[in-house]
């Protein structure tokens, strides 16, 4: 347990009477990518909210490094890199605006942010790094944000649905960035709901109604439930869970 | 035809659905009545004045005995040790301490006796035209009647002065059932603008334009349902209205909702056009708001008369449905009175209402093919 | 220095929507010019019938005193008697004026028709100066008249006008629609800024980087407080160009002033964005807060008319306070000591909103 770099203990979040998340425990080994599954409302925003310290924990306890959530927000804070739904970009500007904004706000002088700029160039094509964000497709948004949660050089990264609306074949570059990022050595928590997506993940915990009902890796799992594939099990599980 | 059924019922679910927008919807026009019943007045009750007593005599003393006895006007009086000259005078004209200055001249008494014309001075302060304006009326007022009691010019022509609907003049008569106006035009476009532009962000839209049901069944289905609670709006502003404030209803209450029917449905109409042509709710919602309330507000007479406007705007307010839908409720809850006197101003609302309606569902359909 | 790169989106936000830029820069200057001409409306042609159903030959003197003043705009002149309350119902004319010949008291016959005027009393402001009128035209008349005898008023008021010698409305009103116009463009943009960030979901990566969250706040106001200042600049312009206004007080007490007063809007317009769940709810707010503040600023009615028990609704309103400092500098040339108990309120009332604003933004940014 000792090399988990974030440790969730009995973790609840209660929005007024709505439970959102049940008291859940699970840890991020370092160095490892974690599929967090789940319909949607399944709790997972909830939790990765939590982990960056975004909202107040009801009950239970993050701790990220050895550090605790509450008592050392900022400092968790700057390991933290994220990535949001929407891909957290600024519609109305351009990619190399919002690289330049969020290279800025990270602290990096003048010439880092440059360096940035420049290197951004080489994943972007000039053609469309002038063009508004919003009228980008998703494929490149994404890359595009990627890169900039990438910027303040982050151990963790937060990846909250990051292939939603992305077609297969940049869904299939994505994870392949992702695992050039495992490579050197970060951490990587995935939330997504593309059950096909787990395969490329090294262990999967997957989240219904606040509560953990699976957790392991893909392969064993397969194994000990007896089934044919992960989403036949994610969904034999949902349905469990929604019997109980 | 059997499309706007379910249009209507699912709509009615939606609004019962959603207390919160209800709340909104129902509490707004309610503390703006009330704002516009308690604080907006435009009557003049107080005249601040500053008395410069050159002459001293009781001749003088008699005029400004006259000048307090009115009821508009309060003596702000330097206090014993303060400066006592012009300069000071002036310089509570310029803090806003006084509205005017009058100042009797030292031989004023001699004059009179002498019957030789004199002269008051009066500083008024100008900053306010309408206020400077209705001052120096009331000075000529008082001074008239001064002079009556030396010379007989006073009663040589008497004005005998009737007011009728409002007698006393009250801002409240005039505001409050024009507000309803404003408020009923500006809640009913904003329910339906909202309505569909909801729908086009939430994607549900869709789902409409895939169905079999008429384009015209859903603007007629959605307007009926909304038509329900534009009529709780307007019914409980009425009630304040009677209740709280007083206002005596003389005209006939079934005229007036029969004649309101029409002017929800052109609100309702202009609602759908708005929120049709807008990309998404924030845009619509405001979009309802600047084309609902300021024109009803600035160009409809609800404040300023429309025969006093410059040529351009009393045109403009030829367009602008609340014009005619005030001077109805006005005619019906102040005046009493009857349907002859406003059938033209109800036949344009309806004219209105069905170019609106056209434009709606026009609108609608071309959204339609091109989503299709 | 990270707050430069975020000032430094928040104008490239503005500068890209093209619709922003508008509504922030070329709408108020519209609105200025059409509020300015809609609010500064005088009363006049007031449609009014007139019966005549006297013998003497002033009457028609009178009459054409009214047919030619701008005042009234006569509808009919009829020398039979009418059904006047259905007309005043109908409302084609507000007051109908009956002459008549006065009634015989005993040998002396007066030379003057008896005047009834019959007025429409719903538009009690415009009723109250209607009559006003018609009183100033008539007693004129008479006066006029005797004067023609050589018999003149022993007393006559001679009134000296200050600050707006002219009376022109329009000086009165037009500093006034400056600072309204200055509130709805702050409070709008101000009021949408957190809240479109929440909708985008870039508020989260806004909350999590190295920003300390006084420089979010100062990141986000002060590009709102800039478009003030410049809308404010740009009205006064208009004021004086447009509509020839003159200002005779210190510009530089009207900037200092106004920029106190857009902190407290800025820090209001902050207070609903943060509130608010999406851009819609938000400008809702806006817009209802802004009608409460115009209705209750002193601006188009007297805030002396507002009921003692309501005029606390008035103390805690910024706008108030910059109506009043506004029409002091324009018209009266009026300096802070004229106006410094106006301008301390505003400076405590801005502090208490920006402080109810930043303990709020602080709860929204660790909650």
């Amino acid at each position: 347990m000792s090399n988990n770099i974030i440790e969730i203990k009995n973790l609840v979040k209660k929005f007024g009477r709505f439970t959102a998340v049940n008291s859940i425990s699970f840890g991020i080994r370092e160095g490892e990518i974690l599929g967090f599954l789940g319909p949607n409302g399944a709790g997972k925003t909830t939790t990765i909210k939590m982990i960056m310290g975004l909202i107040n924990i009801t009950e239970g306890e993050i701790i990220v490094d050895g550090m605790d959530i509450v008592t050392h927000r900022k400092k968790i804070k700057d390991k933290l890199g994220y990535m949001s739904q929407k891909f957290s970009l600024y519609p109305k500007l351009n990619a190399r605006e919002n690289v330049e904004f969020f290279a800025g706000i990270s602290g990096l002088s003048r010439d880092k942010v440059n360096n940035k700029i420049a290197e951004l160039k080489e994943i972007i094509h000039p053609d469309i790094i002038e063009k508004s964000v919003e009228n980008l497709p998703p494929g490149i948004k994404q890359k595009v944000a990627l890169f900039a949660s990438l910027i303040p050089d982050p151990e963790i990264l937060l990846l909250d649905e990051p292939t939603s609306g992305v077609d297969p074949k940049m869904r299939r570059n994505f994870w392949q960035d992702i695992y050039e990022l495992k490579k050197i050595g970060k951490t990587i928590l995935v939330t997504t709901h593309n059950i096909d997506e787990v395969e490329y993940a090294d262990r999967i915990v997957i989240l219904h109604r606040g509560n953990i009902i699976v957790e392991g890796e893909p392969a064993n799992l397969v194994r000990e439930y007896d089934v044919d594939s992960v989403e036949t099990l994610f969904k034999e599980a949902v349905k469990k869970n929604e019997r109980d | 035809m059997k499309g706007i059924k379910p249009i209507t019922r699912k709509e009615l679910h939606h609004i019962l659905r959603d207390p919160k927008s209800l709340i909104i919807i129902f509490m707004m026009p309610v503390f703006m009545v009330f704002i516009y019943g308690y604080a907006i007045s435009f009557d003049l009750n107080n005249i601040n004045i500053g008395i410069v007593d050159n002459s001293g005599s009781d001749l003088s003393a008699k005029l400004v005995g006259k000048f307090l006895n009115n009821k508009y006007f309060t003596l702000v009086g330097p206090q014993i040790n303060e400066d006592r000259s012009i300069e000071a005078y002036e310089r509570r004209l310029k803090s806003g301490e006084i509205d005017e200055i009058m100042i009797i001249p030292h031989d004023f008494s001699k004059k009179i006796k002498n019957r030789i014309p004199v002269d008051i001075g009066f500083v008024i302060d100008g900053s306010d035209s309408n206020t400077a304006n209705i001052i120096y009326q009331y000075n000529e007022m008082i001074l008239f009647s001064f002079i009556g009691e030396f010379q007989n010019i006073e009663d040589i022509l008497q004005i005998k002065t009737k007011i009728y609907f409002n007698p006393e003049l009250k801002s409240t008569y005039f505001f409050i059932p024009g507000i309803i106006a404003v408020l009923l035009l500006m809640v009913s476009a904003l329910l339906t603008s909202l309505s569909i532009s909801r729908e086009k962000e939430t994607g549900s839209i869709d789902l409409i334009f895939i169905s079999p049901i008429k384009s015209y069944e859903i603007i007629i289905g959605k307007t009926i349902a909304y038509i329900f609670v534009a009529f709780a709006v307007e019914s409980i502003i009425l009630l304040l209205a009677r209740f709280w404030f007083g206002i005596p209803i003389e005209g006939n209450l079934i005229v007036l909702f029969a004649f309101s029917l029409i002017y929800i449905f052109t609100g309702l109409s202009l609602g759908i056009v708005i929120s049709i042509a807008a990309p998404d709710q924030k845009t619509s919602m405001l979009g309802t708001l600047l084309i609902t309330i300021l024109p009803s507000i600035m160009l409809s007479g609800f404040i300023f008369p429309i025969t006093s406007l410059g040529e351009v705007l009393r045109w403009t307010s030829n367009i602008i449905p609340a014009t005619y839908f005030l001077k109805i409720i006005r005619s019906v809850v102040l005046k009493g009175a009857s349907i002859s006197d406003f059938l033209v101003d109800g036949l344009i609302l309806t004219l209105m209402s069905i170019v609106l309606i056209f434009i709606a569902v026009k609108k609608f359909s071309k959204l339609r093919k091109i989503a299709g | 220095m990270k707050i430069i790169y975020l000032l430094k989106k928040e104008f490239l936000e503005i500068f890209k929507q093209k619709e922003l830029l508008f509504m922030m820069i070329i709408a108020p200057i519209f609105q200025l010019i059409i509020l300015g001409y809609v609010v500064t409306t005088d009363i006049k042609n007031i449609p009014v019938g007139i019966i005549d159903l006297s013998t003497g030959k002033s009457t028609t003197r009178i009459i054409n005193r009214i047919t030619g003043s701008d005042l009234f705009d006569v509808k009919y002149i009829s020398g039979v008697n009418r059904d006047t309350v259905k007309e005043l119902k109908k409302g084609a004319v507000k007051s109908i004026i009956l002459f008549r010949d006065p009634v015989k008291t005993g040998a002396k016959i007066k030379k003057y028709p008896e005047v009834q005027i019959l007025m429409d009393g719903v538009d009690s402001n415009s009723s109250r100066i209607a009559a006003g009128y018609f009183n100033g035209i008539i007693k004129n008349f008479i006066l006029d008249d005797l004067e023609v005898l050589g018999i003149s008023p022993l007393v006559k008021g001679k009134p000296l006008i200050r600050f707006n010698p002219e009376l022109r409305s329009i000086n009165y009103m037009g500093p006034g629609i400056v600072a309204l116009l200055l509130t709805t463009i702050t409070l709008f943009i101000t009021s949408i800024s957190i809240v479109r960030e929440k909708e985008q979901q870039t508020i989260d990566t806004l909350l999590i980087s190295r920003l300390r969250p006084y420089e979010i706040y100062i990141g986000k106001a002060l590009p709102m407080g800039i478009v003030g200042v410049i809308d404010m600049a740009l009205g006064v312009l208009v004021a004086v160009v447009w509509f020839d206004i003159p200002v005779r007080g210190s510009l530089l007490v009207l900037l200092i002033s106004s920029v106190i007063y857009l902190m407290a809007i800025l820090s209001y317009g902050m207070l609903i964005s943060i509130f608010s769940t999406s851009q819609q709810q938000s400008l809702f707010f806006s817009w209802f807060s802004l009608l409460t503040f115009i209705l209750l600023s002193g601006l188009f009615t007297p805030v002396e008319n507002i009921p003692v028990g309501l005029r606390w609704l008035v103390s805690i309103n910024p706008l108030s306070y910059l109506i009043r400092i506004i029409r002091e500098i324009f018209l009266k040339g009026n300096g802070i000591e004229q106006f410094y108990g106006d301008l301390l309120s505003l400076i405590m009332l801005t502090i208490l909103i920006s402080l109810i604003s930043i303990f709020n933004f602080k709860k929204f940014i660790s909650k």
